[in-house]
């Protein structure tokens, strides 16, 4: 038999393997689904800043007791919707999402895409304290049409930052409590280089001045945005006052990141911030000397902040639902809670964490969770309209156009409670 | 007539016959291009065609027919026409800012000046630079409180500027004719480089003076690499993405919020994907208009 190639053989049989290798290829099971792989392999998409040892515990011991590979994803926020968004329309989702506390359990809810976890409820919600060991305004982002959708994970807020020894050079001995009080402190503390406060570029960081001037966000029965309107534009044109009229506060950037504030007040530029404990870590490790104090969530018409903070749910076309339950139980355990506040300072939602005794004694956590009390919802139930992220890019057109551009803020408000009623009604 | 046909009707027969090695040839040239060919109906093909019938559908599942209606929305969309008008803003300042300064630079360059090698290598780092890393490092050093250029006026006595804030257009289009004059800079060298000098030489002995040798030498004879440059500079203008993304978030205010942005947020932050096609469609098909347009006007002037 002859078994010499010609050079016409090897270039057939080269054409053909390269056809036939991309389509085997795309015909074929992975290795790892004939091992059974595909089923053995949990996903879960996380914050890229949450990735605690403490939860890293939890998920080794999660692949341990079920045999199973945790594919663990961290991503940021907007990267982490995007994926996910993209995972839903492909119809390849993740196992579990950790979400960023606006309502994405909701909103995905309103399209089908997320798993009401009621059964499971019913089942555990008992044995593992959910939601009566849930603060209540915690569970405001997570239910849709009389079902849950998503459990919170973290419950932070804003509150006041500031720098004691600036405070004490200014000759100030106690933090401002109400506006008047604050614009007065910023003013005494603003000289050459130094601001007094540092307004932030992200428009979700003028939640709590709206709040506090008794304004909501989402009216649900009215199906309006910023209601009463002139107290919202009151509560914005404070801010705007302060950078533009006062000159306390310097320009924000327009920037798409949220670290302007922070990186002054590390850099002692400003004596003031409105930050939460996603920024003590930061403040720690960038100025370990820095005095920090943190005061209660400012008053106007009345002391209020947002809340804030993350959880998880499950995407309704998840493999692993039953799993994905389980890993919540175990992430949302008390004693998983406090490994995490002892770890980071983060703030949880559990009224047991809470009411924890080195919760209470830990000065900056024992700080937040005094804030807590004074949280409120800022979407309130706006995701369940299934138009919460167009209204929230309305509201930082006139966020950006009042603070960033020197617009009125009277106008920034008509002009978003028009666009954003075209969105949702009312 | 019939008689007509009836003579003719084998012609067609005989040219279809291929000898054996012509039909082996063509069978080989289709197994050689057979994986091109997949890679491009897979990848290219199949998600464009995908793309437009998802621009037929509205619904956060893309799963309610709409026909047109997306396409016609879009004509009434006010926030998209402020997109385009800002994305043509963009796309016009960076293309005629990036020839200009990049034929400058050319011109220069051709010239023989010590280290003009060095030079060309400097020049092209900004554009082979990941436009990720371009972005960070602009927001960084423009930044109004701790970036270094405010450092910089300030140590000059010059007042500070709001950079992002007060001129966000013109600053994004600044960092893109930073990244982008390297290339075309490179582009204009080859066609300078191109010209027999023979022309020059006959325009001086003509008394041509350096200007009017570069406007009726160089200039018509870098017709058609300043035609090439001019249609790869509109179409990658018009679809930025990465630099208001990472830099300006859009903001302030949608100053920056160019259209490929605003396609993304409609797609990944509203899930609304029928509409983000058609979107994506009107591009292209703005995008097809503008590159014939310049292509006749191109071969008008070259001819």
């Amino acid at each position: 038999m002859d078994t010499t190639l010609s050079r016409r053989g090897l270039l057939r049989a080269g054409a053909t393997a390269a056809v036939a290798a991309p389509l085997l290829a795309a015909c074929s099971r992975t290795p790892a689904a004939d091992t059974g792989g595909g089923d053995k392999t949990f996903t879960l998409y996380w914050n890229a800043g949450h990735g605690y040892d403490a939860y890293a515990k939890v998920v080794r011991k999660f692949e341990a007791d079920h045999k199973i590979t945790v594919n663990w994803q961290k991503f940021q926020w907007p990267d982490l919707q995007t994926k996910l968004t993209a995972d839903i329309q492909a119809g390849t989702v993740p196992d579990l999402v950790e979400d960023d506390g606006s309502g994405w359990p909701v909103t995905y809810a309103t399209s089908g895409d997320a798993l009401a976890l009621d059964d499971f409820i019913a089942a555990d919600g008992e044995k593992v304290g959910f939601p009566h060991d849930w603060q209540d305004n915690a569970l405001r982002n997570v239910q849709y049409r009389g079902k849950t959708y998503g459990v919170p994970l973290h419950l932070t807020c804003n509150l006041l930052f500031y720098n004691k020894k600036m405070f004490a050079d200014a000759g100030l001995k106690a933090a401002p409590s109400t506006w008047d009080e604050f614009l007065s402190a910023a003013r005494k503390l603003t000289h050459g280089q130094q601001h007094g406060v540092a307004l932030n570029s992200d428009f979700g960081y003028s939640s709590p001045w709206i709040l506090q001037n008794g304004v909501k966000y989402w009216d649900p029965s009215a199906k309006q945005v910023l209601t009463p309107a002139d107290r919202a534009a009151e509560a914005l044109g404070f801010q705007h006052d302060l950078i533009h009229r006062y000159k306390v506060s310097p320009v924000p950037v327009a920037s798409s990141d949220y670290e302007g504030p922070e990186k002054l007040f590390v850099a002692n530029r400003v004596a003031m911030m409105l930050s939460g404990p996603w920024d003590f870590a930061p403040i720690k490790q960038a100025a370990p000397k820095l005095d920090l104090g943190l005061a209660l969530p400012l008053s106007h018409t009345a002391r209020a902040t947002s809340f804030a903070g993350s959880g998880v749910f499950i995407p309704a076309k998840a493999k692993h639902p039953d799993l994905a339950w389980d890993l919540i139980t175990r992430l949302t355990a008390l004693d998983v809670e406090l490994a995490a506040t002892a770890e980071t300072g983060m703030t949880m939602p559990r009224k047991s964490w809470a009411a924890n005794a080195t919760v209470k004694a830990d000065p900056l956590v024992g700080a937040v969770a005094r804030a807590l009390a004074y949280g409120q919802s800022w979407p309130n139930g706006i995701a369940a309209t299934g138009k919460a992220t167009e209204v929230s890019d309305a509201w930082k057109t006139a966020y950006e156009s009042t603070i960033l551009s020197n617009g009125s803020a009277a106008q920034a408000v008509t002009t978003f409670r028009s666009t954003a009623a075209k969105l949702v009604g009312g | 007539m019939v008689a007509t046909l009836d003579r003719r009707a084998p012609a067609p027969v005989r040219t279809r016959r291929r000898s054996p090695m012509r039909r082996r040839q063509a069978r080989t040239a289709f197994a050689f291009l057979a994986p091109a060919l997949v890679f491009f109906a897979l990848l290219f093909f199949y998600p464009l065609a995908n793309e437009f019938v998802t621009s037929l559908f509205a619904g956060a599942r893309a799963d309610e027919f709409v026909g047109l209606g997306n396409y016609t929305r879009a004509f009434g969309d006010a926030q998209i026409r402020h997109a385009f008008a800002v994305t043509l803003q963009y796309g016009l300042g960076a293309l005629v800012l990036s020839i200009v300064l990049g034929l400058v630079l050319a011109v220069i360059l051709n010239q023989n000046l010590r280290g003009r090698a060095v030079f060309r290598g400097i020049l092209l780092v900004p554009y082979l630079t990941s436009v990720a890393i371009v972005g960070l490092l602009w927001r960084n050093i423009l930044d109004p409180q701790v970036g270094v250029l405010n450092r910089v006026l300030a140590a000059a006595g010059l007042p500070q500027q709001q950079w992002l804030t007060d001129h966000p257009l013109a600053t994004l289009i600044g960092i893109t004719v930073w990244q982008q004059t390297g290339y075309v800079t490179v582009l204009f060298l080859a066609g300078l480089q191109g010209i027999p000098h023979l022309y020059y030489e006959a325009a001086a002995v003509d008394g041509a003076s350096v200007w009017r040798r570069f406007r009726h030498v160089t200039l018509p004879l870098l017709a058609p690499t300043t035609l090439f440059v001019s249609i790869i500079g509109v179409i990658s203008s018009l679809q930025e993405f990465a630099l208001p993304y990472l830099v300006t978030g859009g903001g302030p205010a949608g100053a920056t919020d160019l259209f490929v942005f605003r396609v993304y947020q409609t797609s990944f932050a509203f899930r609304d994907f029928g509409y983000a096609s058609a979107l994506s469609y009107l591009l292209l098909i703005v995008i097809l208009v503008l590159s014939v347009v310049q292509l006749k006007v191109g071969q008008r002037h070259a001819t």
